[in-house]
């Protein structure tokens, strides 16, 4: 008996199960699971494009709109582009309805670019005609051709010459006509050289969006709600890392206002960047300081290494798109979960796998009297559960509620073949134990064909809905195909194994 | 779990013979009936679903469901109130989830404001948590033809690789014919019972078609690569296996919608049991019907 059981824990198919359910709790330990909005909270919106569109214009749709909306300072944005002409946009954290829809306006809203040189904006995303490839050296450095308009171009010839190393602005989404209040650091960084390229004597980064934008800096001094309301006098309120606490109140007053959080490890400088939608300055080239008015421009830079150098120019690429943006968007659906409800539902659902897995146990028990197939029936199904999971957090996958039912669909097949295998070998009640013996290998096999071709449906099946379908049942296909492919590969063959020493010839 | 005692090797299959003797009934069956009795109730279900097909859900419709929980209330009292407060008419519903505690959705057309909802809900109730869902009518329109597709096409694909295994057009077209009748006979509960088309149950209707070809799998193969038994011995055989992954899965997704209040694992739950029932008789009758004349007119060693 004992070496039977030797033998037993030594097969390469219970071995790899043995693998597979360690594998996962130790992965579940370090990489705990990811949540989806349904679960977690949060809003998720569907829009469509106006009209379909080539999967490179829906990269650029998407880059920029991901781009954008990081201006928000939300944590975590998800952004998948669908098919030809949907947008899936997903939003933890989002508690509020009225956040929801602010984020709805930014996505309906096409990004507002602008082009800013002294304090004086020379063009708009419309003035961007046409953005180049962006191109990488072997030296690390990079460039982004595109080309101006002439009136833009003209413009610009003008404002330029004579300041050679005088810093280029570009905006995307800036806070215009605003009282942004920010703390004494981030103040000071803004009212300093920092932002000016190769010539300390132009005016300082707070002058120009002044000037440009009518936005005001002032430093937070925990003034009232009622000091902010009379300082901004009719202007948004945009409150950067400060003064979270006075939202609500300002709300209430009928004040229009934006509360941007600093995220630990974000520098001053990343942060003001962030909140002003800023991307440069970029050092203007003495070739364009002439007074000439040139279309065909670049922006130019130099990074650390090649990685670093691609992320940037694929920055501004996207940002000088996004200013042209082709298409516009145009919300369809919107799902939004308070976070609260998150936690009862995912009790709920444990409640209910459990009772699931039990009810399992018993009807299984019901059917043979015996605890000796249903135990294993029943915790082989929970180590396929625990190896699905597993899997969901090594591939960060966000286990949303239809990713919940696949696994629930997957442990029904998973039952249903774990009992054909059963019944397979158990054999014919009229069955002398030496025919049973001589066949068993036959029955085997003819319970593995019938799993196979039950697996090969389902993962057709489910292949087709996760390429043809949008919105939110692409878990349910993911999880149903990785729990097929686990019970096909792993679960089934152990549980085989372990059946034909449970009940199988002595 | 403390292990029971070992039992003596005989009792589970002197359980299982019994078990098997209360399903002969299914084996001596004439074929002929094994037939007519499914295709019968196929047609019932089918003109059932022509004349009344489930409601479909916002998701498919386009609407707004504003959902408050912790509100303990008569909906129509709330449907009424909320009317006159809005200026449009609302449809409210109340539920109650497992913890004992109550909640209530609010449904209303696509361009109503979900915000403007929950801020009339708030006056009357604070303390409660609101979510909201809003789908205008062209995603509605763009989630249906997709549903179409995707079940067109898992059917495509299923057929395929059933035919693909058995490589015989009876049993193949006996098996996707039972696939459909499980999934027309599900759509048609859902309209007796008012269960929403939404994406959830689309995916149920959806997983059937694995469910489905499991149990027919089975049958076949037990009935046509049998080596041992006669036709009815292996169908009997085939059946009392059919019949405990059936129950057992009955019993599992029947616990899930019980302790389950999500609405979309409810929804999954009740009509993979309408499917799964309605697969019983498709497989274990009709198909089983087709099979057995089949084989013996063929004169297979029956």
């Amino acid at each position: 008996m004992n070496r039977k059981l030797k033998k037993l824990l030594l097969n390469w198919k219970v071995l790899l199960l043995i693998i597979f359910v360690a594998g996962s709790i130790a992965t579940l330990a370090v990489r705990p699971l990811t949540y989806g909005i349904d679960i977690a909270g949060g809003v998720a919106l569907i829009a469509q494009t106006e009209r379909p569109v080539d999967s490179s214009t829906m990269e650029i749709v998407t880059d920029s709109l991901q781009e954008r909306l990081n201006t928000f300072g939300l944590r975590e944005v998800q952004i998948q582009a669908q098919g030809n002409d949907i947008v899936v946009v997903k939003v933890a954290n989002v508690t509020s309805t009225e956040e929801a829809n602010s984020l709805k306006k930014v996505i309906e809203s096409q990004g507002v670019f602008y082009m800013e040189f002294n304090g004086v904006i020379f063009g708009t995303g419309k003035d961007i005609t046409y953005v180049g490839v962006y191109q990488v050296k072997s030296d690390n450095s990079w460039a982004v051709p595109f080309r101006i308009s002439k009136e833009a171009a003209e413009k610009f010839a003008e404002l330029a010459k004579g300041k050679p190393g005088w810093p280029v602005d570009m905006f995307l989404d800036p806070p215009a006509d605003s009282l942004l209040v920010v703390p004494r650091s981030i103040y000071d960084l803004m009212n300093s050289t920092a932002f000016n390229a190769n010539a300390p004597e132009a005016p300082y980064l707070i002058e120009r969006i002044e000037s440009a934008f009518n936005t005001t800096t002032v430093v937070y001094a925990n003034q009232s709600a009622e000091e902010l309301k009379r300082l901004a006098n009719g202007k948004q309120i945009v409150l950067a890392g400060v003064g979270a606490e006075l939202v609500d109140e300002l709300k209430a007053m009928n004040v229009s206002v934006r509360y941007i959080p600093k995220q630990s490890g974000v520098t001053d400088e990343e942060f003001i960047k962030k909140v002003l939608g800023l991307y440069g300055p970029y050092s203007l080239g003495a070739e364009l300081a002439q007074g000439e008015p040139q279309t065909d421009v670049q922006i130019t830079g130099h990074a650390s290494n090649r990685f670093q150098a691609e992320q940037e120019a694929r920055t501004v690429y996207t940002v000088l798109k996004s200013g042209s943006l082709p298409v516009k968007l145009k919300v369809i659906g919107m799902e939004f979960i308070s976070p609260k409800l998150g936690e009862s539902f995912k009790t709920q659902a444990l409640y209910a796998g459990i009772a699931a897995l039990m009810a399992v146990l018993l009807i299984v028990y019901l059917h043979y009297r015996s605890w000796k197939i249903a135990i294993p029936v029943a915790s082989t199904s929970l180590s396929e559960v625990i190896i699905i999971l597993g899997i969901a957090a090594l591939i960060k996958w966000n286990l949303d509620l239809p990713s919940i039912a696949g696994i629930i669909a997957a442990i029904g097949t998973g039952v249903d073949q774990q009992i054909v295998i059963t019944d397979e070998l158990l054999g014919g009640d009229k069955s002398t134990k030496i025919t049973r013996r001589s066949s068993t290998l036959k029955r085997i096999g003819r319970a593995f064909f019938i799993i196979f071709a039950s697996a090969a449906t389902t993962i057709a099946a489910m292949s087709l809905l996760l390429v043809y379908f949008v919105g939110t049942l692409k878990g349910f296909a993911v999880t149903t195909i990785i729990g097929v492919v686990i019970g096909t590969l792993i679960t089934r063959p152990a549980y085989a194994e372990i059946a034909k020493y449970l009940v199988g010839e002595k | 779990m403390a292990k029971k005692k070992a039992k003596k090797p005989g009792e589970t299959n002197e359980f299982r013979a019994k078990k098997r003797e209360k399903l002969r009934f299914l084996a001596e069956m004439e074929p002929k009936k094994m037939i007519t009795y499914p295709l019968a109730v196929f047609i019932v279900a089918l003109l059932l679903v022509a004349v009344h097909f489930p409601p479909l859900g916002i998701e498919l419709r386009g609407g707004v469901v504003v959902t408050g929980y912790g509100i303990s209330a008569d909906p129509d009292q709330v449907e009424k109130w909320l009317g006159d407060q809005l200026g449009f008419s609302v449809n409210v519903e109340s539920f109650t989830s497992v913890d004992g505690s109550k909640g209530i959705r609010v449904y209303t057309p696509a361009n109503a404001d979900p915000t403007q909802i929950i801020k009339a809900l708030k006056q009357k109730y604070p303390d409660a948590d609101y979510t909201h869902s809003e789908v205008l009518p062209t995603f509605g329109e763009l989630a249906k033809r997709q549903g179409i597709r995707a079940i067109a096409f898992a059917f495509l694909a299923m057929a395929v690789v059933v035919f693909l295994f058995f490589r015989n057009p009876v049993s193949s077209l006996a098996i996707i014919f039972s696939a459909l009748s499980d999934m027309i006979i599900a759509i048609a509960l859902m309209g007796v019972f008012g269960i929403q088309l939404t994406t959830a149950t689309i995916a149920a209707l959806l997983m059937l078609i694995g469910y489905t070809v499991d149990s027919n799998i089975l049958l076949t193969t037990k009935l046509t690569r049998r080596k041992e038994d006669t036709i009815e011995e292996a169908y009997l055989s085939a059946v009392s296996t059919g019949f405990t992954m059936s129950t057992t899965t009955l019993g599992a997704l029947f616990m899930l919608w019980l302790i389950s209040t999500s609405p979309t694992i409810d929804n999954i739950a009740i009509v993979l049991i309408f499917g799964l029932l309605a697969d019983f008789m498709n497989t274990w009758v009709f198909n089983a019907g087709v099979l057995r004349w089949y084989l013996t007119t063929r004169g297979v060693k029956a």
